[in-house]
């Protein structure tokens, strides 16, 4: 008999998501458990911080005039977001996350995270107080509202384990979810194995929340040419999307695409988005090899958007590398977007680098990463839920992934993790213990640490670069078709190939010299299972007449899509 | 590089404990890195350990590429 534990609500990943649930599942009276493949203090997209937040203030915003609907639109009309033809976020999601914002924030205060501060800045947002009250630095991020936040959420992921602590939440570190138990279709827990350990654990329970993160990194080429070289956890592997497909959830798929602009993502090498954005607010510039500012802004993205002409100009004028440039500011503005790097986690590192190599903001400009027009876009896959964070599979509740409820950001995750938390702890008080299948849990058993055993086979590394491969081949076939309009011709054939390739390469061995590598080898069986579907979608061109997204599932080892396109509830304000 | 580890360790096994990619190892009195290649640069570590005794050093290939504007 494998170990076993027993417990009301069972929260599958422990970063910021998966805290907030189990901090709000206790709230509601529910025992609860957290599987977490790292470990909790530092684990997740947040591990090492975050030093913006998007929120919609009840204090201050309605008084500037501008509501949740307001938020909403900035949010989905964010670049490329509200263009693609029928947009891809869930407005009703992003709805409730917007006016969740506020509440996170306050709970995230109360426990310990500092929002507030006696200084504010002439580039904050300014506004009245009573007189010693400490305010918010609030900054502009998407298009022209003051509605983000700078903060020092370096410690987020501390103050939030200490409040699971507190409410007696078990943690299990190093536990790496690899399935989902089900009798009849209803949820009724799920296995585990131990990275260190290589234990097998099972997890009884009655309801499930997923919250393994929005990515499944290393299923495309890395942009840097190496899987650790990267903005997102590159252990975030699409285990949460794979084992719900196995358990027939219902999927959302955004199709890989082509972008029709050039951009700029992070500094040449350094894989760390806001470092070359959101964080280098206020002072921060885009210029070309001749010093001309090209946006004075990146962290504000409408401009950005408006200022693309000047980018494309500088290419065609030949005026490149382009540069993040902080040497024309004025040395308080550079001391608070170091504040700021300070804040967002990986950008900390940069800031330590930097010491090292004897380079200054003040001084030293830092080459930027052109992504050029036409650049192909990764494939995203992610649960389908409602807007009670239930998917369709009973006891199955998630709060990431799931579609886009707004950007893929701390808000999105603190307030569907808050509120799956509340909905699964009332689910699972109406709900009985099942039995489990002991059947089931064995062939789970087998599945999952079977590369132990092999002596000979594949390494993890091999059978990750071949699903590369493929996938950039996938990438290539399906690009033609996104953003619609442009017609390519999609060659089913190609498509069909990559999907062959992939089939073979699911039957091939996989062997694991530890249990640290039998996590890695189950992570890429993963990732397969998520590239099939997303594959299988791309087999049906038909669905992209109206959309780049489908909603599917497997039934009895059968791809089924149906095409519900997410209505884009507000207009754009130029077009209102 | 994945981290160094410099004298002054103390041998608390923070960063064995909380290192996101899992790659770190007790060893012989001291954390080892165990999967180098698989290291984030994330600083994790570093930002926990209690003596300062991580120093992370980026490969060649992580390095910024920057332009001196001022002396
Ligand atoms: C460097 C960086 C800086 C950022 N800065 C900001 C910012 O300033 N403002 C902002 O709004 N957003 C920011 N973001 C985005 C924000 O941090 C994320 O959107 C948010 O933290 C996501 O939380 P999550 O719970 O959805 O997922 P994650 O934090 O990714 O958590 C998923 C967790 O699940 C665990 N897990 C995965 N698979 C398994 C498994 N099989 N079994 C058990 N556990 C598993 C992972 O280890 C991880 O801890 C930043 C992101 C990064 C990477
Ligand atoms: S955290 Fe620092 S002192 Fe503790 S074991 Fe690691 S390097 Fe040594
Ligand atoms: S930098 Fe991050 S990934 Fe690398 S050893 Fe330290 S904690 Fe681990």
């Amino acid at each position: 008999m494998s170990k076993t534990t027993s417990t009301d609500v069972l929260v599958i990943g422990g970063g910021l998501s998966g805290c907030m649930a189990a901090i709000n599942a206790a709230n509601h009276g529910a025992k609860v458990t957290i599987l977490e493949k790292s470990h909790i203090e530092r684990s997740g997209a947040a591990g090492t911080g975050n030093d913006h937040f998007w929120h919609w203030n009840p204090d201050i915003h309605p008084k500037l005039g501008w509501t949740i609907a307001d938020m909403v639109r900035d949010i989905s009309f964010d670049g490329e977001y509200g263009k693609t033809k029928g947009g891809y976020i869930d407005q009703e999601l992003c709805e409730i996350v917007a006016a969740g914002t506020m509440e996170a924030v306050n709970n995230l205060e109360s426990w310990g995270v500092q929002f507030k501060y006696d200084e504010i800045f002439p580039w904050n947002l300014q506004y009245e107080v009573p007189k010693g009250e400490k305010k918010y630095r609030i900054v502009p991020q998407f298009q022209s509202e003051w509605d983000t936040l700078n903060y020092d959420g370096r410690d987020l992921k501390k103050r939030l384990t200490e409040q699971c602590v507190k409410r007696r939440v078990k943690i299990f570190n190093r536990m790496a979810a690899t399935g989902l138990l089900t009798k009849d279709r209803q949820i009724v827990g799920a296995t585990g194995v131990d990275m260190r350990t290589g234990e097998f654990h099972v997890f009884k329970a009655k309801v499930v929340i997923m919250a393994t993160g929005m990515d499944q990194s290393r299923l495309f080429t890395a942009p840097s040419g190496n899987w650790f070289n990267a903005q997102s956890p590159p252990t975030i592997t699409g285990d949460g999307e794979a084992m719900a497909i196995r358990a027939g959830a219902e999927v959302f798929i955004l199709q890989a695409g082509k972008t029709t602009n050039a951009g700029f993502q992070y500094m040449k090498n350094l894989v760390r988005s806001s470092g070359a954005a959101t964080t280098c607010y206020p002072a921060g510039r885009y210029v070309n090899s001749e010093g001309e500012t090209m946006i004075k802004h990146p962290a504000v993205r409408e401009p950005l958007r408006k200022k693309r002409e000047n980018v494309e100009t500088s290419i065609r004028e030949g005026k490149t590398p382009f540069y993040l440039d902080f040497t024309d500011a004025k040395e308080e503005e550079i001391a608070y977007a170091e504040w700021s790097y300070g804040n967002e986690g990986l950008c900390w590192v940069i800031l330590e680098i930097m010491k090292d190599l004897g380079l200054d903001f003040r001084k030293d400009a830092f080459e930027l990463a052109l992504e050029p027009t036409g650049r192909l876009t990764d494939g995203f896959l992610a649960l389908w839920i409602n807007t009670e964070c239930s998917s369709n599979v009973p006891g199955l509740f998630a709060c990431s992934p799931v579609q886009f409820a707004g950007e893929v950001a701390a808000p999105t995750a603190a307030v569907l993790g808050w509120r799956s938390g509340e909905k699964a702890a009332k689910y699972s008080k109406e709900m009985e213990e099942h039995e489990l299948d002991e059947k089931q849990i064995e062939a789970e058993k087998i599945r999952t640490t079977s590369p132990l055993k092999n002596t000979d086979g594949f390494t993890w590394q091999e059978v990750n670069l071949e699903l590369n491969n493929i996938m950039e081949k996938y990438k290539r076939y399906v690009a033609g078709f996104n953003p619609s309009g442009i017609k390519d011709e999609i060659s089913v054939t190609g498509i069909k190939t990559c999907l062959e390739q992939l089939e073979k390469l699911v039957a091939s061995k996989m062997k694991a010299k530890d249990p640290h590598e039998l996590v890695r080898c189950n992570e890429v069986i993963n990732l397969i299972d998520v590239a099939k579907l997303m594959i299988r979608a791309a087999i049906e061109p038909e669905q992209y007449e109206n959309s780049i997204w489908f909603l599917g599932k497997i039934v009895d080892n059968k791809p089924i899509f149906r095409k519900i396109p997410i209505k884009i509830k507000y207009p754009s304000k130029e077009a209102a | 590089m994945p981290p160094i580890i410099k004298d002054n360790c103390i041998a608390c096994f923070k960063c064995v404990e909380i290192c996101p990619t899992d790659i770190l190892r007790e060893g012989e009195g001291k954390p080892v890195v165990a999967y180098p290649e698989e290291c984030w640069h994330c600083g994790a570590c570093m930002m926990d350990c209690p003596v300062s005794a991580i120093k992370l050093d980026l490969p060649l290939w992580m390095r910024p590429v920057t332009k001196k504007v001022k002396k």
